[in-house]
C-alpha cells in the first residue's frame, strides 16, 4: 500500500529561504507503489520493467509533454508540438526486444576491427572496395538523419520506440565511421559519389509521413543495404572486411526487423495506411532500381564478386544478377510479412529475375490470422 | 570426432558456455535454429541449437523438418569442407564463412518461411560464426573432421 503523506508527520510548507515546497510526490504515484519488476538472467531489461501501468502504451496518449509514461502529470504541462500522437504511427511489437539487443550488441569501429591485419590488395580490388565504401559512407547516414527528423515529433509516451531509434542513429554513425575508415586505411581513399545515391536519399528524407519514411528506409533501403552487407562479407578480400560487414549486417538487420514489424502494426491497426505505404514504395522501388543499377555501384560490386576486373564479365556480372534476385526476393518476402503484399503492384520484373511469386507469398502471415 | 554427431555440437556449445569472455562482447543472442546435414547414414542428421543469452543451452537431435526460426541445410561434404577450413585457419575464411555459404546457396542454404526468423541469421551472425569457429578448438589434434 502506498504511504500517505501523513505517515511522515508535519513537513515544512516553505524552504529555509521562504520558497513554497511541495511534498505530494512523497505519497508515490497513483497505485504503482510496491511494483517490483524482477530482473531476468541478463539483467533488468526494458521488457522486465514493462509491468503494470508502466508497460501499457496508450493507443492515443492524452498528454503531449515529456512527462515519463506512468508518472503523475501536473495539469497544464506544455505541449511539445508532437505530431505522431497515435501508437500506430511509430510502434512495433518488437521495439523493447530490439532496443535491448541493440544496446547489448554495440561494437567499436576503432577497437573491434582488426585494422592491423589489412593487406595490400591488387589495385582494381582496392579501388572497388573503396568505391563500395564511398557509397556506404554516403548512404548510411540517411538512416540516422531520418529518425532524427521524426523523433522529436513522436509523442513521449512511445519512449521505447524513440529509444530504439536512438540506437539506430548510433549504429549508423558507426557504419559511416567504419566505411570511411576502411576507405582510407588501405591507401585507396574515398572515390566517386554520384547523383543516383543522393536522389534515393532525398526520396527517403522527404517522405510525407513517418510510416512512409519507415517503409522507404527500414523495409526498402535498409533491406537492400542489409543484402549489400551480406554480399560484402561474401566478397571481402580479407578478414578485416569480413568482420566489418558481419558486424554491420547485425545492426542493419535489427533496423529492418523494427521497420517490418512497425509497418505490420500500422496496417493491422489502420488498414487505410496500406495505400499510403504502397504509394511510397511505388516511387521508392523505382528510385532504388536506378540507384542499384548506377554504373559505379554495379561495376564495383561486380569487380569484387569476380575478385578483380579480369573475370568481371564471366563471373562478376552473373553473380551480381544472382545477388540482385536475392535482394528483391528478400524485400518482397518482408513486404508480405509486413502485411503489404507488393506482388500485384510492383514494377520489379519478377519473371526476368526468376523470382517465384508463390515462394514469396508463403512468407506472409495473414493479418487477420495473427 | 564426427561432425554428424550430437557430441560434436555439444562440444561446441560447451566451449561457448565456458568462454563467456569471448562471447559477451558480441552481446546476447536469442536464436532457435536447426542445422541439417544431408547424405549422412542411415538418414539425414539434424540438430537443434538454441542460443539464449551468452550461451548455447540446447543441443538436441531432431527431425530435419522440426520447426525453427531458420534451417541451415547442406550436404555433409559442404559441412565437412567448412569445418576443415575452420580447423586449418582457426576460423572460417573466404567463401567458407556461414554467411558466404548461405548467401551463395547451393551447398549450404539458410531456409525459413518467416522473414523475421530468417533475418535472425543476420542479426546474430557474428555470434553464430564464432560458435562454429569453435570447431578449431574442439577438434584440436585432428587433421580433418571425419564424417
Amino acid at each position: 500500500m502506498a504511504p500517505e503523506l501523513d505517515d511522515y508527520g508535519t513537513l515544512p510548507a516553505e524552504s529555509p529561504l521562504g520558497a513554497p515546497l511541495d511534498w505530494a510526490w512523497l505519497r508515490g504515484a497513483k497505485s504503482e507503489w510496491g511494483v517490483h519488476p524482477k530482473p531476468s538472467p541478463r539483467g533488468l531489461t526494458m521488457l522486465d520493467i514493462a509491468v503494470g501501468a508502466y508497460g501499457e502504451v496508450p493507443e492515443h496518449p492524452t498528454h503531449r509533454s515529456m512527462a515519463p509514461r506512468g508518472a503523475d502529470i501536473e495539469p497544464g504541462t506544455p505541449d511539445m508540438g508532437y505530431i505522431l500522437n497515435d501508437k500506430v504511427d511509430v510502434w512495433s511489437d518488437n521495439t523493447r526486444e530490439l532496443y535491448e539487443e541493440a544496446v547489448a550488441r554495440q561494437w567499436s569501429a576503432t577497437r573491434d576491427i582488426p585494422w592491423g591485419e589489412l593487406q595490400e590488395l591488387p589495385d582494381d580490388v582496392e579501388h572497388a572496395m573503396c568505391q563500395l565504401c564511398t557509397l556506404l559512407t554516403e548512404v548510411e547516414m540517411i538512416a540516422a538523419d531520418l529518425p532524427a527528423k521524426w523523433m522529436w515529433r513522436m509523442n513521449h509516451e512511445f519512449i521505447e520506440a524513440k529509444m530504439f531509434l536512438c540506437t539506430q542513429i548510433m549504429d549508423e554513425a558507426r557504419h559511416a565511421e567504419v566505411f570511411r575508415k576502411r576507405a582510407l586505411a588501405n591507401g585507396g581513399g574515398l572515390l566517386l559519389s554520384r547523383n543516383a545515391g543522393t536522389s534515393l536519399l532525398r526520396t527517403i528524407i522527404e517522405a510525407k509521413s513517418y510510416t512512409q519514411a519507415s517503409a522507404l528506409l527500414h523495409l526498402l533501403g535498409e533491406g537492400f543495404v542489409l543484402d549489400i552487407f551480406r554480399m560484402g562479407e561474401l566478397i571481402a578480400p580479407t578478414d578485416v572486411e569480413k568482420r566489418i560487414f558481419r558486424l554491420c549486417m547485425q545492426d542493419e538487420a535489427r533496423h529492418v526487423a523494427y521497420g517490418t514489424m512497425h509497418l505490420r502494426y500500422a496496417v493491422e491497426h489502420d488498414p487505410d495506411v496500406a495505400e499510403e505505404i504502397h504509394e511510397a514504395l511505388d516511387h521508392g522501388e523505382e528510385v532504388l532500381t536506378q540507384f542499384g543499377t548506377a554504373p559505379d555501384v554495379s561495376t564495383a560490386l561486380a569487380v569484387l564478386l569476380a575478385g578483380g576486373v579480369e573475370h568481371v564479365e564471366d563471373k562478376g556480372f552473373p553473380m551480381s544478377l544472382e545477388m540482385t534476385k536475392k535482394q528483391f526476393s528478400s524485400y518482397l518476402a518482408r513486404c508480405e510479412r509486413a502485411g503489404i503484399s507488393r506482388l500485384e503492384r510492383t514494377k520489379i520484373p519478377l519473371d526476368l529475375l526468376g523470382i517465384d511469386a508463390a515462394t514469396i507469398q508463403s512468407a506472409g502471415v495473414p493479418v487477420a490470422a495473427r | 570426432m564426427r561432425i554428424d554427431s550430437v557430441g560434436f555440437f555439444d562440444d561446441l556449445a560447451k566451449r561457448m558456455n565456458a568462454n563467456p569472455d569471448r562471447f559477451r562482447p558480441l552481446g546476447e543472442a536469442y536464436i532457435d535454429c536447426v542445422l541439417v546435414m544431408r547424405g549422412t547414414e542411415p538418414c539425414d542428421f539434424a540438430v537443434r541449437l538454441v542460443f539464449d543469452g551468452i550461451g548455447c543451452d540446447h543441443v538436441v537431435v531432431v527431425d530435419a523438418d522440426a520447426p525453427a526460426e531458420f534451417h541451415l541445410v547442406g550436404d555433409i561434404a559442404a559441412w565437412r569442407a567448412m569445418f576443415d577450413d575452420i580447423i586449418e585457419h582457426g576460423r572460417a575464411t573466404g567463401l567458407q564463412t556461414l554467411n558466404s555459404l548461405a548467401l551463395m546457396g547451393g551447398s549450404i542454404d539458410c531456409i525459413g518461411s518467416d522473414p523475421m526468423g530468417l533475418d535472425k541469421f543476420s542479426r546474430f551472425n557474428q555470434t553464430l560464426q564464432e560458435f562454429f569457429d569453435g570447431a578449431s578448438q574442439v577438434a584440436v589434434g585432428a587433421t580433418t573432421v571425419t564424417a
